[in-house]
């Protein structure tokens, strides 16, 4: 198909190929950018965790009476959660994946340093914390028995008495140590050098603030007592899950009469009570963008059916000139092929200097330069099936159209 | 050239079925000059429609150039049109939106040609009808005469083998219609085959001759011109 005709004839409709063209540009400068942040949250919600979310539980539990023994009986309770029937593991942690409350720190590689590297979300776990979690050691070992603490002798005990190991995810040894392997390398958490024993594969924090370190853990020896926050964990088949609440809720209030159960909560649950604003959302987005893509095709729709019935005639001369349906049909396509070509060119540039304002002013990531041609590919079919059926009206316009009187 | 053998064209509704052609038959011979004249409403233009491949008969048969083309599907009818006839329209018929040099262009671009090929045969037909000095001016900047100048270059820029005329003056005044009825005689001399349909008896009496359609039928009205001068005056 030529294209110079077409064009020489659109200068001639200047005003009504411009508002499409303007129409096709926001569109493109719009969807470029929501289609970008309904992919990075719809992302940013499929963040893995590390663990198996279907087959954990959280308990969190809270005093109602001071209780001198607590952290006894926390451990008493834990052992009689585990001899629950399907129960295949517990633990009592200080977090939890996506449990949105979270203890973090700011890294240094030595105490000297002034700036820290990374900030990282910090687990105490005991022993059963790993087989619990379900987390995946990709280097070195777990700990030992002998090396967990308890976190009440932790608790103000001078920085010399700290935990000296570490085992870290594989995000926060890039962060840290880069492409090295981390293993025996040692950092600083607070003025203590910690040396990392082990390397999980994922463990996300419980509250993601920068998806750049969504998958920055550390995790420490410590064994939790009842109080500040600690929560217990079990590990169940899914089937299993609502008996083994049911059965854990009893034990505890046996175990530990001066404390209530406050939540009970599957991790998959977690990561969508996590996630729920990012989906919303996206669906908003969603929902913007398809109404604006319609809007956009209505207006293809409208203005190609109103050239068609004005350029009838016209029509009908080409077709006794010699034109077949299929170039009248392309004619029509081709036309708006051009319009929306021009609309893209402007749209891709409006998409950008939106990407840049978002990046300013919402601390957004800049917008992938692979969105454009993604956009434009989709405007461009937009465009051919909105412009479809009036094409093919005009190509239906008989050439004896060309001798009716005007 | 053009033959068409007891041709017939019905329009059909749910109730009505009305012929604008019946038993029509007609030869033009090539290099032929005829002129098509009858009152209004007797299926002079549903002729021309037909002839032209604009429309397609009911009954009959009709030959163009030797092939019968009664029966051929749309785009094989498209190509004959844009490949062998030129056409000659009364309201003109430019589009507006291209210029003089666009307009004549519009049928050759349908042919594929190349665009060495599509500017020398529209600077010659331009050059022909005397306006290639004005090939970037717009329709709406021409007269009526001058439109029609430009329509008959598009239709000789083709070198058609059949040259269809519908009232090619009847838009214009005297002196234009009589430089336009010049152009086509020239066109005549120089070989063309033109079938023109028109309501004017003195065009008429310029062809080398008429036919007559009344009721959708061909009249024989004999040699006696006055006959035929009458009869178009009574049509006109």
């Amino acid at each position: 198909m030529d294209f110079m005709p077409i064009i020489a004839a659109l200068k001639r409709q200047k005003t009504a190929a411009a508002l499409i063209a303007i129409e096709i540009a926001l569109c493109c400068a719009i969807i470029c950018n929501a289609l970008f942040l309904i992919i990075h949250r719809l992302e940013r919600s499929s963040i893995p965790s590390g663990v198996p979310e279907n087959e954990l539980v959280r308990i969190q539990t809270t005093s109602v009476a001071e209780d001198p023994d607590v952290d006894a009986r926390a451990r008493a309770a834990l052992q009689s959660l585990r001899e629950i029937p399907g129960v295949q593991g517990a633990t009592l942690i200080n977090q939890v994946p996506f449990g949105r409350s979270s203890w973090n720190s700011g890294l240094r590689l030595k105490p000297e340093d002034k700036n820290t590297i990374v900030n990282a979300t910090i687990y105490y776990g005991d022993a059963a914390m790993l087989s619990t979690l379900g987390a995946k050691l990709i280097a070195g070992r777990w700990f030992e028995e002998s090396e967990f603490g308890d976190f009440a002798t932790l608790l103000g005990a001078p920085d010399g008495e700290q935990p000296k190991i570490v085992i870290i995810t594989r995000q926060l040894g890039q962060k840290l140590f880069g492409n090295e392997n981390p293993l025996g390398r040692e950092f600083a958490f607070g003025d203590v050098p910690v040396r990392v024993i082990g390397v999980l594969d994922h463990l996300v924090r419980p509250s993601i603030f920068d998806d750049a370190t969504a998958d920055c853990s550390l995790v420490f020896p410590v064994r939790m007592g009842a109080g500040y926050g600690a929560q217990y964990v079990l590990r169940t088949r899914p089937q299993d899950r609502d008996a083994v609440i049911a059965a854990a809720k009893k034990k505890l209030a046996e175990a530990m009469p001066n404390r209530i159960v406050l939540d009970t909560k599957g991790f998959d649950e977690l990561r969508d009570e996590n996630f729920k604003q990012d989906r919303v959302m996206a669906g908003l987005l969603i929902a913007v963008v398809v109404s604006l893509l319609v809007v956009t095709a209505l207006g293809i729709v409208g203005l190609a059916s109103f050239w068609v019935q004005r350029r009838r005639r016209q029509i009908g001369i080409r077709r006794a000139l010699g034109a077949t349906r299929g170039q009248i049909l392309r004619y029509f396509q081709t036309e708006n092929f051009l319009i929306v070509t021009v609309g893209i060119a402007v749209g891709m540039a409006a998409a950008f200097g939106i990407s840049g304002w978002l990046m300013h002013h919402y601390e957004l990531p800049r917008l992938p330069l692979y969105y454009l041609p993604v956009g434009a590919v989709a405007l461009w079919l937009l465009g051919q099936i909105a412009v479809l059926a009036p094409a093919l009206r005009a190509a239906s316009v008989p050439p004896a159209t060309a001798t009716r009187p005007v | 050239m053009l033959k068409m053998t007891h041709l017939s064209k019905a329009f059909r509704t749910e109730v009505v079925e009305t012929y604008a052609l019946r038993d029509f038959s007609i030869h033009v011979r090539e290099g032929e000059f005829v002129a098509v004249t009858g009152p209004s409403g007797s299926g002079k233009t549903t002729f021309l429609n037909i002839a032209g491949l604009l429309e397609t008969p009911t009954g009959g048969t009709y030959e163009l150039d030797g092939q019968d083309v009664g029966a051929l599907g749309d785009d094989a009818r498209s190509h004959i049109r844009n490949q062998k006839i030129g056409f000659i329209f009364q309201a003109f018929n430019l589009i507006p939106d291209l210029n003089i040099y666009d307009n004549v262009d519009v049928p050759l671009r349908y042919r594929k040609m190349s665009s060495a090929e599509r500017k020398k045969r529209i600077t010659e037909a331009l050059e022909r009808v005397g306006l290639s000095a004005r090939m970037r001016h717009y329709p709406a900047e021409l007269s009526g005469g001058q439109q029609q100048r430009v329509a008959i270059a598009r239709a000789l820029a083709g070198s058609p083998k059949l040259l269809l005329a519908d009232e090619p003056t009847g838009n214009l005044d005297t002196q234009m219609a009589r430089a336009v009825m010049q152009l086509l005689e020239e066109i005549h001399r120089d070989g063309a085959t033109i079938v023109m349909v028109t309501h004017d008896p003195e065009l008429a009496a310029r062809a080398q001759r008429n036919v007559h359609v009344i009721d959708g039928q061909v009249v024989d009205l004999g040699e006696d011109p006055k006959l035929h001068m009458n009869v178009s005056r009574i049509s006109a």
